[in-house]
């Protein structure tokens, strides 16, 4: 009989992960009401995705992570620096990216003695615009070791020209000003460039946002 | 004396209980129902949102592979056998160059060497297998496509396995090991001999591949 207890209570006490839940988002508060509330906005969404053969984008503004998923699994993760939207708001929703960076790529020489060279990593963009469909555009910038004024001054550019572009663009359709929902991420070059690789034509992209608490 | 000591006492009680029961619950009766129902209504919110996200988390945990998968790594040329979040096999491969090749006599069609990016499956798992060369393998190295389809049969170069999954592309051997870790194919995934047999015997048929 002892030996019985020994056992379950050795069992109960080494197999702590067997009973554990599986949490989506392991930073959630569970008493934050709004926070639950986005929270399973995402994973409303993000089910409809990973039920599909296919990989997606998790952009996590409250985890500050960029992902490429598939099935639910995590394939890849890159931190986010910083990140910027005035139009918090219109972030919600499944988009899909209607083209990956562009990328300059060589040309096989047929017959060409020598080995040609590849595309690499380091042929990649760092710094450009996702176009997605619903109308939302993502600036990804990349972040320098020592960023200067003069980097902070072009993305502050860059934000004014968003804005004039959509100002001018309501002038001369006529019609009421709804602007493209537009969000900024700051990462790593070398990340921006990795993302850059990893994104496909058509590929869905969810954004987890912070709420207010 | 003492009846009056006792009076004292229990007025004195009296007092005390009165005060206390106003400092727990210091509302006027009908606010004091609107706190507890609004209170109630809250935790029942929260408790239904707690619910919920727990729902959606395990929907999205069951869809999540419970046999062992492989993770291909493009840019940094990875390939990985993981089961669950365990990685059981770490490999150096060789994927897509990117690099493109027209099309004789079609001016605006061309190969692009790209390994595809996404979820496949393990469509067929052959040992000792055969290349069948296909028309850019001799436009590359600048020759004639062959009509005789017996011409297009290499054997030997692609290792002792190859696995495939789909529109041509495979996980196979190679016989230029130098060149692991590099982008250099035209879409298939190299591997050594020595992880093509580990991926070969973990993998079956079905096994999902997700690439990025």
């Amino acid at each position: 009989m002892m030996k019985l207890c020994a056992i379950l209570i050795l069992f109960v006490f080494t197999t702590p992960s067997w009973g554990k839940d599986f949490e989506a988002f392991p930073d959630l508060q569970l008493s934050d009401v709004q926070g639950l509330k986005e929270a399973t906005r995402v994973l409303e969404e993000e089910l409809k995705l990973a039920a599909r053969p296919q990989t997606y984008v998790l952009i996590d503004l409250v985890g500050s992570t960029i992902q490429i998923k598939g099935r639910g699994i995590g394939l890849h993760q890159i931190p986010i620096i910083r990140w910027s939207s005035e139009s918090r708001n219109e972030l919600k929703g499944i988009h899909k990216l209607v083209a990956r960076p562009s990328v300059v790529r060589r040309k096989i020489d047929p017959g060409a003695a020598g080995e040609q060279e590849p595309i690499s990593l380091a042929d990649m963009p760092a710094d450009y615009v996702l176009s997605c469909s619903p109308s939302m555009t993502i600036a990804v910038v990349p972040s320098t070791a020592g960023e200067t004024l003069l980097r902070g001054a072009a993305i502050l550019g860059k934000s004014w020209w968003h804005h004039v572009q959509h100002w001018a663009s309501s002038l001369f359709t006529d019609t009421p000003s709804t602007p493209t929902p537009h969000l900024q991420l700051t990462i790593a070059a070398d990340h921006a460039q990795s993302l850059a690789w990893s994104l496909v034509d058509g590929m869905s992209i969810v954004i987890r946002r912070p709420t207010d608490k | 004396m003492r009846r009056l000591l006792l009076a004292t006492s229990a007025v004195v009680l009296l007092l005390i209980l009165v005060v206390s029961t106003r400092s727990i619950n210091p509302a006027a009766p009908g606010d004091s129902q609107a706190v507890h129902q609004a209170g109630v209504q809250d935790n029942t919110s929260l408790r239904t949102l707690q619910a919920r996200y727990k729902t959606l988390s395990k929907q999205l945990s069951q869809l999540m592979p419970r046999e062992p998968y492989i993770l291909v790594d493009t840019a940094r040329n990875r390939l990985y056998v993981k089961r669950h979040d365990e990685v059981v096999l770490n490999a150096i491969a060789s994927t897509g160059s990117g690099t493109i090749l027209d099309k004789p006599g079609e001016s605006k069609s061309q190969w692009i060497f790209d390994t595809p990016r996404g979820e496949f499956l393990v469509k067929t798992k052959l040992a000792n297998p055969t290349w069948i060369k296909p028309d850019w393998a001799f436009i590359e190295e600048g020759l004639a496509v062959p009509q005789n389809a017996a011409e297009r049969a290499e054997q030997g170069v692609l290792g002792d396995y190859a696995l495939g999954f789909g529109k041509g592309y495979f996980i196979h051997g190679t016989l230029y090991t130098r060149l692991l870790g590099k982008n250099v194919t035209h879409g298939c995934i190299r591997l050594n001999d020595s992880d093509l047999k580990g991926v070969y015997q973990l993998a079956r048929v079905g096994t999902p591949i997700m690439i990025f």
